[in-house]
């Protein structure tokens, strides 16, 4: 709760005054009514996690001209400041994103050539643009920064979206306030992954690894002979190559390697071509490999785990009459989705300073999957570390972020409650010494019954001989038992009906239901049987003398609190 | 001086040790079996002893050293590791199929140590096998030969690493339809594919000498040499010319493996392995006098043109001819059989026990450049072996265990029903491809031209 102090509301009062004059008054400096009244805040009174495992009770931090101007016990608000009452709060550095996409756009690729040589074709088209600056594609006021920012993010290295193996250089960005740039650093690291253009050449993965190969000893010989050039006469000009000259701070140790990876074998891959190479690596989208922590520990390479975790298919699943040879290859499946759950603390264990990227990952599924993550081993202070200074260190950005302290950018979490704890919210989100508040519409969330797999929206298909038909069918958990709805190609043609699902069974992972469609006077009723599992329903759709198809649905995210 | 050399020893011992650990060593003694030597005939009741990875001892009556692992083979057959010169097992990628020549590209970044079909080939004996880049290239990638160490997460750990490296080379049909017919460039026709080797090849000349010329200079005081570009692919071109390479080459018809010995003969290169040659049989003395041999299928013809002219002679004709000829499997169902493939030459062309046998260990061991380590049971070899249940050119045959370096990688009595060493955390039926008999050999190659017509793909 922030609470205003007389001065407080005496400024407030005058702001809202001013904008009912502003056409007269503030004409010239804030035609837009937009200007902040102050950009100095104190949050008092607050529990303060300074950095991971060490916090200040009844702590106070000012917040000025974008940066941690103070922090303590007994500090002296300054007059203009606006006073956020930490009674009951938890505050927290703000979280760092080693690798995202958020706001970054996928640049055209320019049209094929007439004369066009799959083999050898032009390096923009086949994905190979080191030279490309993400920032151009970038988007500061893009959706997807509010909703990583709502989740506790302020501040992300930016990853360029291009197709193919090296897209661009990444940049860092705060997630501040529209109208600021909120650039940090442009070309901060040379963007690669194993993303290959089919049907012209690198295009697989062989062709990645020997065209990596074959552009580095280049750029080394390219290097070697503009160093000739500059200092003697009688050298043959060297001819200038973009993509060559991008490597050159790469070949210098400047900037790292910011290598996506999506298997074990790919991060092989990526550290082969480090060993062989020698420059500085940051591995990004790690989702698995807990045999290769011991060589990523040796290589001295950089770890950003992936934010996505695998779906929950088979840990409640329970197959009928299954037999000793099913059930067992069920287990090994149960097995590997633990095991996926486990890889953030196995790298804890082993001492790992990982961090992780939101690349491709969804903001709403941020807080559940962490919180996965700490159920299966992760510490709290693990997770806190890899969210802020693990990352701000990849980044070398520990000098200016990463923690809360003096002379630190004003990138904070304000949460109700401990971070990680059910039920916490965040409250308040600083960033780059701006205020963004969340309202505490989340309440209901936690409410429903999360134990409840039928309720809530699902999108539906259904393979026919006709072709495949979609819609969506909802459900609602009644005392008496479910209520829903569904919709439905209109047979008679154009547009979507809707009817009721009747006859709704639910036992064991079962789902059965019947519903009605009317085509030309007649009365039809279909009949739809499948088991869900997780977030996934699998049956069989059927109609009386006609047969039985494919029915799968998925239910749509966030869908059980919108009824 | 003892003592120096003492800690030198212990010192060398103490950094070598991360590299040993990595490749596993074994010991075991085998008593009492069939021994079917390849090299030195048949031995009854004969034990073999395996120390460290290495044949210590064949004969009788062999004592056990401590500790040591004893398998009563009494009634069975060993047989040396089969080797298969011809496969893509254990590949994640096998065609790099978007130029003509691709030289620069390497299977060893590909190979998955996760495919169960590493484990099946072990199951059919198979303990090496020559993980080849696919056909869709005039010149592919380079193999890499793999020892089918199943169990490891880390493809390295598979890399048989003493083994010379060999490269793909593809003629007739696959090259000139994925490049000409699909994109319009060249190779087209068979003439186009010679074209571009031998364009290939005086390109790399030419490279070898810009390179030979600059480091000459740069070896002059104060040399201000300007370093030409690099390029893997000549590079690798080049290294063929100079013999590090044994070039393993698709191939199907008597013209064009008569072009191809030419074009050896023109720039030189003496290692070179056909591989299929189907008209073999009608080059056989060409190929004994001027090859290292021919990789061929024992019955396998008529999934396209070119392979229509066919016999299941052929193994026999060149091995009578003095052709150094191996079977290969070119797939992962016929890798776990080999056996039988070399066995239908008893039938075919009425080869011995000791020539049929051939034709799947020291042959192909030969064609790998390796026949001084594995092939054969021989002291001093790697102790790669196979115990079979009845005579490995039965129709009866069963393998038992398979070793490699000492190491059981298979046992028939502790087979479970699930050998995969990944698993998916989403997927609960994995994907199972039901014509695995199908040749990877056009592996990710696109399936259709521009004429839209489905073309067999071996």
């Amino acid at each position: 709760m922030s609470v205003f102090k007389g001065h407080n509301l005496f400024m407030q009062m005058m702001a809202w005054m001013c904008s009912l004059f502003s056409l007269t008054v503030l004409a010239q400096s804030d035609p837009t009514g937009e200007k902040r009244v102050t950009g100095t805040y104190a949050i008092t009174n607050a529990t303060v996690f300074t950095s991971p495992g060490h916090s200040v009770t009844q702590a106070t931090i000012v917040i000025k001209n974008g940066l941690i101007e103070d922090l303590g016990k007994n500090i002296k608000i300054p007059i203009e400041a606006r006073e956020i009452n930490g009674d009951s709060l938890f505050v927290y550095a703000g979280f760092i994103d080693v690798a995202g996409n958020a706001g970054v756009g996928k640049p055209a690729t320019p049209e094929r050539p007439n004369d066009f040589d799959p083999s050898d074709p032009p390096h923009e088209i086949v994905g190979i643009t080191p030279y490309r600056e993400v920032l151009d594609d970038f988007d500061a006021e893009g959706e997807e920064i509010a909703d990583w920012r709502k989740e506790g993010f302020t501040l992300a290295q930016l990853v360029p979206k291009g197709d193919g193996m090296m897209p661009g250089k990444t940049a860092i960005a705060v997630y501040g306030q529209k109208g600021s740039s909120n650039i940090i650093a442009a070309s901060a690291g040379f963007s690669s992954k194993f993303d290959a253009i089919r049907g012209m050449y690198p295009g697989t993965t062989l062709g990645i690894m020997a065209k990596w190969r074959d552009l580095y000893k280049n750029a080394e010989l390219s290097a070697e002979h503009q160093i000739l050039f500059a200092s003697n006469s009688g050298i043959i000009r060297p001819e200038k190559n973009k993509v060559l000259e991008s490597f050159f701070p790469v070949i210098d140790k400047e900037v790292p390697v910011i290598f996506e990876v999506s298997d074990e074998l790919e991060t092989r891959r990526a550290l082969a071509l480090q060993r062989e190479m020698g420059f500085n690596l940051v591995l990004t989208g790690v989702s698995e490999g807990t045999s290769l922590i011991s060589t990523i520990k040796e290589a001295n390479v950089q770890v950003v785990l992936s934010l996505i975790l695998p779906k929950d298919k088979a840990s409640k699943k329970e197959i009928e009459d299954a037999s000793s040879e099913t059930t067992a290859r069920l287990d090994r499946v149960k097995e590997a989705y633990k095991n996926s759950l486990k890889l953030a603390s196995q790298f804890e264990k082993e001492d790992v300073a990982f961090a992780f990227g939101t690349q491709s990952a969804k903001s709403e599924d941020f807080m559940k999957n962490m919180r996965l993550m700490i159920e299966n081993g992760l510490s709290e202070e693990g997770a806190l570390a890899a969210l802020t200074i693990n990352a701000a260190k990849i980044l070398n950005m520990d000098k200016i972020t990463g923690s809360i302290e003096k002379g630190k950018l004003a990138n904070l979490v304000i949460t109700t409650d401990s971070l990680f704890k059910k039920g916490s919210q965040i409250k308040h989100v600083f960033a780059d010494g701006y205020l963004f508040d969340y309202e505490d519409t989340d309440k209901q969330k936690e409410e429903k019954d999360e134990d409840d797999p039928v309720s809530g929206s699902w999108d539906y298909a259904a393979e026919t001989p006709e072709g495949s038909s979609a819609g969506m069918m909802t459900l609602k958990k009644k005392p008496d038992g479910y209520q829903g709805t569904i919709t439905f190609d209109d047979p008679e043609g154009g547009g979507k009906k809707t009817n009721e699902m009747k006859n709704i069974e639910w036992s064991g992972n079962t789902l059965k239901f019947d519903f009605d469609v009317d085509v030309k006077g007649m009365h039809i009723s279909v009949t739809v049987s499948g088991d869900i599992s997780g977030e996934e329903y699998e049956g069989k759709l059927s109609i009386p003398d006609f047969g039985s198809f494919p029915f799968r649905a998925t239910k749509t995210p966030d869908s059980n609190h919108n009824i | 001086m003892n003592k120096i050399f003492y800690i030198v020893t212990a010192f060398l011992w103490i950094n070598l040790y991360p590299l040993q650990a990595q490749s596993r060593k074994g010991n075991v003694l085998i008593k009492n079996a069939t021994v079917l030597t390849i090299t030195n005939g048949v031995q009854e009741e004969t034990d073999i002893l395996v120390e460290n990875g290495v044949i210590e001892k064949v004969g009788k009556g062999l004592s056990a050293p401590a500790n040591i692992t004893v398998v009563d083979a009494a009634g069975k057959f060993v047989m040396p590791g089969i080797i298969d010169a011809h496969s893509h097992v254990g590949l994640e990628v096998v065609n790099e199929p978007t130029s003509p020549i691709t030289a620069e590209v390497w299977m060893g970044d590909v190979v998955d140590p996760f495919d169960v079909g590493i484990y099946r080939a072990l199951a059919g004996g198979v303990t090496i096998s020559n993980a080849m880049h696919g056909s869709a290239n005039a010149i592919g990638g380079k193999n890499i030969t793999l020892k089918h160490r199943y169990g490891t997460s880390n493809p390295e750990d598979l890399f048989m690493k003493e083994a010379p490296r060999t490269i793909k080379f593809a003629l007739g049909e696959n090259p000139t339809r994925v490049h000409g017919r699909a994109h319009g460039i060249q190779p087209r026709s068979r003439m186009g594919v010679e074209a571009v080797i031998r364009n290939g090849f005086n390109e790399a000349i030419q490279y070898k000498k810009s390179w030979e010329t600059y480091n000459k200079a740069a070896k002059q005081k104060n040399s201000t040499a300007v370093p030409p570009a690099y390029s893997l692919r000549l590079q690798t071109l080049a290294d063929i010319l100079d013999g590090k390479f044994i070039i393993h080459c698709h191939s199907y018809r008597a013209d064009e493996i008569n072009m191809l010995i030419n074009v050896c003969k023109d720039f030189n290169i003496k290692n070179i392995v056909f591989s299929h040659v189907n008209e073999g049989f009608k080059v056989a003395p060409e190929l004994a006098e001027y090859t290292m041999g021919a990789s061929v299928f024992a019955d396998w013809w008529a999934y396209k043109f070119e392979v229509y002219y066919s016999t299941a002679y052929n193994a026999a004709i060149l091995s009578k001819n003095g052709v150094v000829t191996s079977i290969n499997s070119d797939s992962g169902e016929l890798i776990r059989h080999l056996f039988h493939e070399a066995g239908k030459t008893q039938r075919y062309g009425g080869l011995s026990d000791e020539e049929a046998l051939a034709l799947i260990t020291i042959n192909p061991a030969k064609q790998l450049g390796i026949a001084d380590k594995v092939g054969s049971i021989e002291e001093g070899k790697q102790g790669d072996l196979v115990i079979f249940e009845n005579h490995p050119l039965s129709v009866y045959a069963i393998p038992q265990m398979t070793f490699v370096d000492g190491i059981k990688y298979f046992d028939i009595k502790e087979d479970e029903n699930d050998q995969r060493i990944k698993v998916s955390a989403t997927e609960m039926v994995e994907t199972v491809y039901l014509k695995e008999d199908d040749h990877k050999c056009m592996h990710g190659v696109e399936m259709f031209t521009e004429t839209g017509n489905f073309f067999s793909t071996h």
